[in-house]
């Protein structure tokens, strides 16, 4: 733009392409305005304000209404929240979840992805379906029904185990009555049933993906390599999964960012925010923040620090990615 | 630099247009007191009761101020916290609100609700509500709500299934084990009782009928009162009744009080502890239950009823309410000794007046006798706005039983972690 505002020596010759120039220059960034100006609004705006917030002690609702002082503390939300010993518990809890529910997520969603390929159409389209029905359930919704199926006196999951000759029972579990059993009552049965929960919900997702993206492999390089002799676990590791390595990138950026922040799910199986020793990132930064006593401050600094967590965990995973990138 | 001095302008009329916005809203806040309207929140559903006797309060209080609509609006109890967060952060509140008991002092401490001490001492059937109740209204010596109903916890047990099993109501702890062993030997696939080893009411009774203390303040400073020898014996009764005596299973550590009550309501549990006013959700629930059920007050250990836990609800005017007079007003035609006695009844709840509960008046009724016993050895929980986070966030009592009961500490190392956490939280600056 400056190199042709600083070229004024041949006007004619000029005028024509640059001003067809300037003005196919701007329309894209008057098309992009409006979605601009909502993202700006709906989402930078109130991010900047989490980030403004989590630098002041706010614990009375009329400091958000401007009636109040804002007491400003500098990094003190943030010392307060690392140096509290029940951070590593929730930080733990965070990380260990979301690594083992990637894992499953895509392990589970590329085993289905593979199946429905190979699948005739219609029974393709039958699978297809009843996987999206899963995606298409309301987390909420869905999370209901996974609670009541793990209800202590009626749910299904407790008649099953019921169910199971009393003998065998004992042999496996020690125990042959399930009625009143708490599903739900040691973290590790809670992050097990919620695991169950958030995979089920999101592997359908990573197996439609997985799905379009073998379809665009032309079939000839696995039919070549079958013929050469390769068995299914070969040809997936030489063939299919290079091929699609940028989109499997994508989908553990994805699944990851969605694994970390699962709210939902974990809200309504714990029935509120009671209990804390299945505490993870996000569901702490809300009790902190809209629990009373309210700490908004406190609460913006921990979600200031599972933002920064993210940004640093799917950084380096793009970062990864591209070398690999490159060197193949 | 360029780019920022052709923005500038831009910058100006963005800024100027949020000034002209800001100072649309600012103008609404001059207007003179409008008394056409008073807005009242209201907790729960509304049910047809009452709406009809809210109606019944409306047309009295419109023989004061015959223009002003009142106009009730009814909030799920659970969303109350969210209300009034949006209501105070927006400031568009009611004028008038109904709120739990064990909340008023936390929402006073936001700055919600309207100081009303001289309001209220010079009203003269004030002078004739329970004192504990109105204690728990205070917050610094101030009042910021008027007690509006009250209600104790007490344990309902099957009749029939007592009769069975050849066991009475039980007295102290020893009878109370002995009871509900009894009963589940005797009916395979029940509990003997709902324990809501998550809720942490209930437990209060056991706990100060050991002689123990939740937390009392010495001077400037709180100290719990788990670490004493009373509170650990409570905590170990109250878990023992699942992992010793088995008369209530695993799962009942993540029970709270619906929970409990359902097991009773359904048919699982010969006794639950429960709240008069849960009367009709349990009615609800199994309409055959009222021919087979009785209640009885919460046993202390040697034989005496354990003091119970004073809950109910208050009434507090809003204080961005530009109408607190008005707000007053209306407050008293619908604490008024008479009207507060015909809703209590309705709910299954208690008038906070003490000449309305003693006297005998609830003796003959199978389910209210036990309550208005309970009712007349009440304590409450510790009084400063951060009990709530104790009670509410951190869930400290909660998750001190549950712990104890999932097996995942002992009962020594479970009061004092809790009491620990308590004293952290209360003493926090």
């Amino acid at each position: 733009m400056t190199s042709l505002t600083q070229a004024p020596e041949t006007p004619a010759a000029r005028q024509t392409p640059a001003r067809r120039r300037r003005r196919v220059d701007r329309l894209p960034y008057l098309l992009l305005l409006p979605s601009l100006a909502i993202i700006g609004g709906l989402l930078l705006w109130p991010l900047g304000q989490v980030v403004a917030m989590s630098f002041f002690r706010l614990d009375n609702v009329r400091q958000l209404r401007g009636d109040r002082e804002w007491p400003w503390v500098g990094l003190g939300n943030y010392a307060e929240i690392l140096g509290d010993p029940f951070f590593l518990t929730v930080l733990r809890n965070t990380v260990l979840f979301a690594v083992a529910n990637v894992v499953l997520t895509m392990i589970l969603g590329t085993l289905v992805g593979l199946l429905l390929n190979r699948l005739g159409r219609r029974m393709a389209t039958f699978v297809a379906s009843c996987v999206m029905l899963a995606w298409a359930t309301p987390a909420l919704t869905g999370t209901i029904v996974w609670k009541w199926l793990f209800d202590d006196t009626s749910g299904l999951v407790t008649w099953l185990f019921n169910a199971l000759p009393d003998g065998l029972s004992n042999a496996l579990f020690g125990r042959a009555d399930w009625t009143g059993y708490g599903w739900f009552n040691s973290p590790l049965m809670f992050f097990a049933i919620l695991t169950l929960v958030v995979v089920w919900h999101s592997f359908p997702f990573i197996a439609v993906s997985v799905l379009a993206g073998l379809r665009s492999v032309p079939s000839d390089l696995h039919e070549a390599a079958r013929v050469d002799g390769a068995g299914p676990w070969k040809v997936f590791w030489k063939i299919t999964f290079p091929l699609l390595r940028p989109v499997f990138g994508i989908l553990v950026v994805l699944s990851t960012i969605w694994d970390f922040k699962v709210f939902t799910q974990q809200f309504v199986l714990a029935g509120g925010t009671q209990d804390r020793p299945t505490f993870m990132l996000s569901i702490y930064s809300y009790a902190e923040a809209f629990s009373p006593p309210p700490k908004y401050g406190l609460g913006a600094a921990i979600a200031v620090i599972l933002t920064l967590i993210l940004l640093v965990v799917t950084g380096l995973y793009v970062r990864m990615v591209l070398k690999q990138e490159e060197a193949s | 630099m360029n780019r920022w001095k052709r923005l500038a302008p831009v910058t100006a009329v963005v800024a100027s247009a949020a000034m002209v916005l800001a100072g649309c809203g600012g103008a609404g806040d001059d207007e003179a007191a409008d008394n056409r309207k008073l807005t009242v929140w209201m907790m729960g559903e509304g049910s047809e009761a009452q709406t009809t006797f809210l109606d019944g309060v409306e047309a009295e209080f419109n023989k004061k101020h015959p223009d002003t609509d009142v106009v009730v609006q009814y909030i799920p109890w659970l969303e109350a916290p969210k209300k009034f967060q949006a209501a105070l952060a927006g400031g568009e509140g009611p004028d008038v609100t109904e709120l739990g008991n064990t909340e008023t002092q936390g929402w006073a401490d936001q700055e919600a609700l309207a100081d009303v001490t001289a309001k209220f001492a010079a009203w003269p059937e004030g002078k004739d509500i329970l004192p504990d109740l109105v204690r728990n209204a205070q917050l610094g010596g101030k009042q910021y709500g008027v007690p509006w109903y009250a209600g104790v916890r007490a344990l309902y047990y099957r009749t029939d299934w007592f009769a069975e099993a050849g066991v009475k109501p039980p007295t102290n702890w020893d009878e109370l084990v002995a009871a509900a062993k009894a009963v589940q030997a005797k009916k395979p696939g029940t509990y003997g009782i709902a324990l809501p080893g998550n809720s942490e009411l209930p437990f209060y009774s056991f706990l100060w009928a050991a002689g123990g203390e939740i937390a009392v303040q010495e001077g400037d400073t709180w100290k719990s009162g788990y670490t004493t020898p009373q509170a650990q014996q409570a905590v170990k009764f109250w878990t023992d009744l699942v992992t010793v005596h088995k008369v209530a299973p695993p799962a009942a550590a993540g029970w709270n009080e619906i929970d409990a009550r359902t097991q009773f309501a359904t048919g699982k549990a010969a006794m639950a502890f429960a709240g008069s006013w849960q009367a009709g959700a349990i009615k609800k629930d199994n309409p055959e239950i009222e021919k087979v059920w009785g209640t009885f007050p919460i046993p202390g250990p040697d034989g005496r009823p354990a003091p119970a836990f004073a809950g109910g609800s208050d009434i507090a005017l809003w204080q961005d309410s530009k109408k607190q007079d008005l707000a007053w007003d209306y407050l008293t035609v619908l604490l008024s000794k008479q009207k507060d006695k015909e809703f209590a009844s309705s709910l299954g709840f208690f008038p906070v007046y003490s000449d309305l509960v003693g006297g005998g008046e609830y003796a003959n009724d199978k389910i209210m006798a036990a309550f208005a016993t309970s009712l007349q050895n009440t304590k409450l929980t510790p009084l400063t706005p951060k009990w709530v986070e104790v009670s509410r966030t951190k869930t400290v009592t909660q998750a001190m039983n549950s712990s104890v009961i999932k097996g995942q500490k002992t009962v020594e190392k479970a009061t004092a972690d809790a009491a620990a956490e308590m004293e952290s939280i209360l003493n926090a600056k």
